[in-house]
C-alpha cells in the first residue's frame, strides 16, 4: 500500500531528528499521537501537533506518560495506527504498558530519544542507555524490535519502517534515537506519497462469530480487528486462549508466550537491518548503533590510515540481536569494538555471541556527550594489536575516563 | 460484580444505544460470559489506566460509547479520572466503590469480630461525586447496588450525556468486606436501611461519613463542550478549511484497514 | 529596609535561608517564581520556623528548581511526585516541617494524583503551587492549567483544553487551607504563607507567575511589568470566595484571596487515634498484622 498523499509533506527540508520523526509518523498513516513533554523528545510531539490537525490526525497531551501509552493503546484498537513520543523517565513509566502491549499484540510505534539517566540525569544531553531497557523493561517473557537511527534523514525513514513492522508483526517498535540525533539538524528529503511504501493492518474479515482476536496466521501474527465493528471483543492482558480468554494452565501459557518470543524471533531474517562495510576479512569490527556510529566513522578513518583493516557493523535494528551474523563475523575478525555512551549494555550481546572466538572491547561513555573518535581510533588501535584472547569484555580507557578518574574517583573540570 | 452487570446490561437496553459501539475497558475483571451476555466489547486494562485506555478508544473512533469502570477507590487511576473530567472527554466513568470502611451511618459495621475491626482503615474517603463535579464531569451521581432501576435509568441518562459522566457504585465485595470487617449482616439490607435519596444535593454534601446516612441520587447534570467539540471548534477556527473535523466522518476514516 | 554589608559585600535579606553559593539562579528576568521564594523565605521566619527541621521538597519544572535553592533539607525529586516523596518524609518523621514547592504542571499534571490523594488523607505539609500556565522548563507546553484557546508550543492552534480550578479540586479534595495570590501580591503572599505554615493538615497556596519567555512571549502578552501591570488591574481580592467561582480564563478576571480555612483531623491524627484503639483491643499486641487475604 503506498502512502496518502495527504499526509505526506513532500520537499526538501533542514529540520531536526525529533521533528523528521514526527513527519515520519504522519506519512506512515498514524492518526493518534498521545504524548506528554518531556527534553529532548517534545519536538517531535509539538510537529504533530503543528501538523497533526491538517492531516486528520489527532493529538492529545495527556496527564503524564502513563495515560500517553493507555491511551495509545486504546487508539490502536479503536483501529487507528498510534505513536506515543517520550525519554528518559518518561520511557520508564511506560514499562508496565509496554509490557500489556507485548501481550495484547497491540500494533504501536514509541519514539525514545534517550537521554543521560539515571533519573531526571541530563535532561539536555544525550545518552545511549535504555538499550537493556527498550529489550527488558516490562516484566514477562516478550519481545520487541527496537530500531536505532543515525541521522534525521534515518529518523523519517524508519519511523516510517517502525510503522510498517509494528503492524505487520503486532508487536510494540522502539525506535530508540538519541539527543543528538533527535537535535541534530541536517537535510532531510521527503519523498513523493507513492515512493513511501506503508503496511495496511491484517484486519480480519470473515464473519463475526467465528473471529478470535489472538488465532495467529501461519506466521504467528493474528488478524486485528477493532472495537465497536459488532465482534463482542474480550481483550485482557492475563494471560489468554486464542478467543482472549482468560486461561491459568502451564500449557497455555508455554503456548501464548512462546508465540509473543518466536513471532519475532522466527521471523529475525526479515526484521533485522545491519548497515557493514569492509567486515569481510577485516582484523577488527566496530559494532555501533545510533550516535555512536556516526563519531565511529572519523575512528575507523584514523584507523584505516594507520593500516589496521578495519570494518564497520552498524545496527540499524538493534533488538533482534543479529545472533547468527556476529558469530559468523567472530570465525574470521581478530576483535570486535563497540563504542556506546553507556557502561556495557549491547556490548554484551556482542560477546555472548561471540563464543569467545574474537576478543570484545567496549569504549564506555558516561553520557551528557559522545565519543572522541580518536578514542575509537586507539580502542581499534589496541584491538588489532592484542593477539591473546581477552576475558570476558574488555573496557577500553578513553581519554575522559583517565582524565576524570586518575588516581581514584577524583572529578576535574 | 455480577448484580451490576445485569444494571449495565438493563441500563444499555434503557439507553437503546447500539451494543455493537460500547466498549468497556475495565480494570476489573470480568468473567467472558457476562462480555458475551451484554455483547459488547471488552476491555482488561492494567490497574487503575481503565480512563486512559478509555479517552484513546474514543479519540480513536469518536462513534464508540465508552464506558470504564474503575474499582480500587481510583487509587491508581485518580489523575486520569481527574483529567478526564477536566477535559470532558465523552466517557461515562462507573466507579465501583466497595469500601472498607469502619463505621457508616453512625453504625459500627464491626460489631461481629473486635480482633479485625481495627484494622479498619483509618483514612477519609473520597468524595467522588465532588471531586467528579469540581473537575468538570457534566454528570454525577451515586447510587447503591440495591438502587437497580435507578441506576439502570441513570446509566442510560449518562449515556446520553456529551460528556465525561461519573456514576458512583456503592457494591458489596463479600469476599473481603465482609472476612476483613466481620460483617455478618446483610451488606444489603444495609444499603437499605442507610442510605437516602437526595436528587440535585449540592455534591459538596454528599461526603460518606460515619455520623451520617448515605446521599444517593444524581447530583450533577449540566452541558459543557467536550475535548472533540473544543477541538473541532479551536482548529477550525484558526485552520479554516485545511482542518478536518475529527469524528466528522468516522467510517471514512483512515480508510478501510485503518 | 537597609542593606547590611559584610566584608564590602551587599548581603540578601535572606541569605541565612538561601544557598548563596548557587547563585545567580536560573530562572529568567520577568519571572516570578523568585518572587514567590522570596515571600516564602520571609513567611519562614515571620512563621518561626526552624530551618533544621524543615524539608522542602520539589519536583521537576522551573519551580522544580526551587528547592535548590533554599537552605533547608532540599529534594528535587522526580516528575510529579514531590507530594509523594513528601508524604514519606512526613509519615516517617512526624516532627518535621513539610513544604511542596512546585509548578502546576508538575503538581497538577503528572502528579495530579498524589496532589487529590494528599488532601484527601490530610497530610500535613504545604503545598506551594507556583502556576505560569504553561510548562516553561520544557519549552512552552500546554499545561492542565492554560486557559482555553491560548497558544503554546503543544497547542498551536489554540489549547482545547479547559484548564483545572485548582484551589476547587483542593477544596474539593479536602484540603484545610487554600489561598491564591499573584505574584504582584508580595505581602498579602508572605501573609497567606506565613498562616498555611502554621497550620496543620494539607494546605496549598496557588501562586499566579508571569512567565515572560513562554507564556507572555507565545501569547504576545508584554513583558513581566506588563503582566504585573495586568495583574493590578485585574485582580479581585475576594476572601470567603466559593472555590466553584475561580476559573481563570484567557486574560481574564483573576480572583484571589483566602478561600478555605478549617480544621480537620491530619492523616497523622486519625493514624496515632487508631493506634491507640489497636493497642486498647488487643493488649498483647506489638505490631499490627497486615489482614489475611490475597497477598
Amino acid at each position: 500500500m503506498k502512502a496518502n498523499p495527504k499526509d505526506v509533506l513532500t520537499g526538501v527540508y533542514y529540520i531536526d531528528g525529533d521533528v523528521a520523526s514526527g513527519y515520519g509518523a504522519l506519512a506512515a498513516g498514524c492518526k493518534f499521537v498521545a504524548g506528554y513533554p518531556i527534553t529532548p523528545s517534545t519536538e517531535a510531539f509539538e510537529a504533530v501537533c503543528h501538523r497533526g490537525p491538517q492531516v486528520g490526525a489527532v493529538f492529545i497531551q495527556m496527564e503524564d506518560e502513563l495515560g500517553s501509552i493507555s491511551a495509545v493503546m486504546g487508539a490502536a484498537w479503536a483501529g487507528v495506527k498510534t505513536m506515543t513520543i517520550t525519554s528518559g523517565p518518561g520511557y520508564s513509566l511506560m514499562q508496565e504498558t509496554i509490557g500489556f502491549g507485548a501481550m495484547l499484540e497491540i500494533p504501536f510505534v514509541l519514539l525514545n530519544i534517550q537521554r543521560g539517566g539515571p533519573s531526571t540525569g541530563v535532561p539536555t544531553k544525550t545518552g545511549q542507555a535504555d538499550m537493556m531497557q527498550s529489550r527488558w523493561g516490562a516484566h514477562g517473557d516478550y519481545e520487541v524490535i527496537a530500531i536505532s537511527p543515525d541521522s534525521p534523514q534515518e529518523m523519517f525513514d524508519y519511523t516510517i519502517k517502525a510503522f510498517n513492522l509494528a503492524e505487520r508483526y503486532r508487536c510494540p517498535v522502539m525506535i530508540m534515537s538519541d539527543e543528538c540525533v533527535g537535535h541534530m539538524t541536517e537535510k532531510v528529503v521527503i519523498p513523493e506519497a507513492d515512493k513511501i511504501e506503508i503496511e495496511a493492518r491484517r484486519m480480519y474479515n470473515g464473519p463475526a462469530s467465528e473471529y478470535m482476536p489472538f488465532k495467529p496466521d501461519p506466521d504467528l501474527v493474528p488478524k486485528m480487528a477493532r472495537a465497536g465493528a459488532g465482534l463482542n471483543l474480550y481483550i485482557t492482558g492475563l494471560v489468554h486462549d486464542e478467543k482472549g480468554h482468560p486461561v491459568k494452565s502451564a500449557n497455555y501459557k508455554s503456548a501464548h508466550v512462546r508465540r509473543l518470543v518466536d513471532k519475532i524471533r522466527l521471523n529475525k531474517d526479515k526484521i533485522i537491518e545491519l548497515k557493514e562495510d569492509g567486515t569481510d576479512g577485516a582484523d577488527v569490527i566496530v559494532v555501533s548503533y545510533g550516535i555512536s556510529s556516526r563519531v565511529a566513522v572519523k575512528g575507523v578513518e584514523i584507523a584505516r590510515q594507520k593500516g589496521i583493516k578495519v570494518g564497520t557493523l552498524r545496527l540499524v535494528t538493534v533488538w533482534p540481536f543479529p545472533d547468527e551474523r556476529i558469530a559468523e563475523l567472530a570465525q574470521t575478525t581478530k576483535a570486535f569494538v563497540v563504542p556506546e555512551i553507556n557502561y556495557g549494555q549491547v556490548v554484551f550481546d556482542v560477546a555472548r555471541c561471540t563464543h569467545g572466538k574474537a576478543n570484545v572491547v567496549l569504549v564506555p561513555h558516561g553520557g551528557a556527550g559522545v565519543h572522541n573518535p580518536s578514542d575509537v581510533a586507539d580502542a581499534i588501535e589496541f584491538a588489532a594489536k592484542h593477539e591473546s584472547p581477552l576475558e570476558g569484555v574488555h573496557e577500553f580507557k578513553t581519554r575522559l575516563e583517565k582524565s576524570v578518574f586518575e588516581g581514584g574517583l577524583k572529578l576535574k573540570e | 460484580m455480577n448484580p451490576i452487570i445485569n444494571i449495565l446490561d438493563k441500563g444499555i437496553e434503557q439507553s437503546g444505544v447500539d451494543r455493537k459501539t460500547i466498549s468497556i475497558p475495565s480494570d476489573i475483571p470480568f468473567p467472558p460470559d457476562a462480555v458475551k451476555t451484554l455483547r459488547i466489547d471488552y476491555f482488561q486494562t492494567p490497574r487503575g489506566r481503565a480512563i486512559a485506555f478509555g479517552t484513546g478508544l474514543k479519540l480513536g473512533n469518536p462513534a464508540l460509547k465508552v464506558i470504564p469502570i474503575v474499582g480500587d477507590l481510583m487509587t491508581l487511576g485518580g489523575n486520569h479520572f481527574v483529567h478526564g473530567a477536566r477535559r470532558n472527554m465523552e466517557i461515562l466513568v462507573l466507579c465501583i466503590n466497595n469500601f472498607v470502611y469502619k463505621k457508616i451511618a453512625g453504625k459500627p459495621l464491626t460489631s461481629a469480630n473486635p480482633e479485625f475491626s481495627a484494622y479498619s482503615t483509618f483514612e477519609e474517603p473520597f468524595n467522588f461525586p465532588h471531586l467528579g463535579n469540581s473537575c468538570g464531569a457534566v454528570y454525577t451521581a451515586r447510587w447503591t447496588a440495591l438502587h437497580t432501576k435507578e441506576l439502570a435509568t441513570s446509566v442510560a441518562e449518562a449515556l446520553s450525556k456529551r460528556g465525561l459522566s461519573m456514576i458512583e457504585i456503592l457494591a458489596p465485595g463479600p469476599n473481603y468486606y465482609r472476612t476483613i470487617d466481620g460483617v455478618n449482616s446483610d451488606i444489603l439490607q444495609f444499603y437499605f436501611d442507610n442510605s437516602i435519596i437526595k436528587n440535585n444535593e449540592d455534591p459538596r454534601n454528599v461526603a460518606i461519613t460515619p455520623e451520617e446516612k448515605i446521599v444517593v441520587g444524581t447530583f450533577t447534570d449540566r452541558e459543557r463542550p467536550t475535548f472533540i467539540d473544543s477541538y473541532n471548534l479551536q482548529h477550525k477556527k484558526i485552520l479554516g478549511d485545511k482542518f478536518t473535523p475529527h469524528g466528522a466522518a468516522p467510517t471514512e476514516r483512515g480508510g478501510k484497514d485503518g | 529596609m537597609a542593606v547590611e554589608r559584610i566584608d564590602d559585600r551587599e548581603i540578601h535579606p535572606m541569605e541565612n535561608l538561601l544557598r548563596m553559593d548557587r547563585m545567580p539562579h536560573i530562572w529568567c528576568p520577568t519571572c516570578g517564581i523568585g518572587i514567590a521564594v522570596t515571600a516564602f523565605t520571609a513567611a519562614l521566619e515571620k512563621a518561626k520556623i526552624d530551618p533544621n527541621m524543615a524539608a522542602i521538597v520539589s519536583g521537576i519544572g522551573c519551580t522544580g528548581r526551587v528547592a535548590g535553592y533554599v537552605k533547608l533539607d532540599s529534594f528535587h525529586t522526580t516528575h510529579g511526585r514531590p507530594i509523594a516523596f513528601a508524604t514519606g518524609i512526613k509519615v516517617a518523621n512526624p516532627k518535621m516541617k513539610v513544604i511542596v514547592f512546585s509548578g502546576d504542571g508538575d503538581l497538577m499534571a503528572i502528579g495530579g494524583n498524589h496532589f487529590i490523594h494528599a488532601a484527601r488523607r490530610n497530610i500535613d505539609m504545604l503545598v506551594v503551587c507556583v502556576n505560569n500556565f504553561i510548562y516553561a522548563m520544557t519549552g512552552g507546553q500546554v499545561a492542565p492549567t492554560t486557559p482555553l484557546a491560548a497558544y503554546a508550543t503543544t497547542s498551536p492552534y489554540g489549547c482545547v483544553e479547559p484548564p483545572f480550578n485548582i484551589p476547587y479540586i483542593a477544596d474539593s479534595s479536602g484540603a484545610v487551607y487554600v489561598a491564591r495570590y499573584t505574584a504582584l501580591h508580595v505581602r498579602r503572599l508572605t501573609n497567606a504563607l506565613t498562616e498555611a505554615l502554621n497550620k496543620k493538615g494539607f494546605s496549598v497556596v496557588e501562586v499566579i507567575s508571569p512567565c515572560g519567555m513562554y507564556y507572555s512571549r507565545i501569547n504576545r502578552l508584554g513583558d513581566g511589568l506588563d503582566m504585573m501591570k495586568f495583574y493590578h488591574d485585574n485582580v479581585e481580592i475576594r476572601h470567603g470566595e466559593d472555590t466553584k467561582n475561580l476559573d481563570i480564563g484567557f486574560q481574564t478576571k483573576i480572583i484571589c484571596g483566602k478561600f478555605v480555612d478549617r480544621e480537620r483531623p491530619s492523616y497523622m491524627e486519625r493514624y496515632n487515634q487508631w493506634l491507640s484503639e489497636v493497642k486498647s483491643t488487643r493488649k498483647n499486641l506489638d505490631a499490627p498484622k497486615g489482614a489475611e487475604g490475597e497477598g
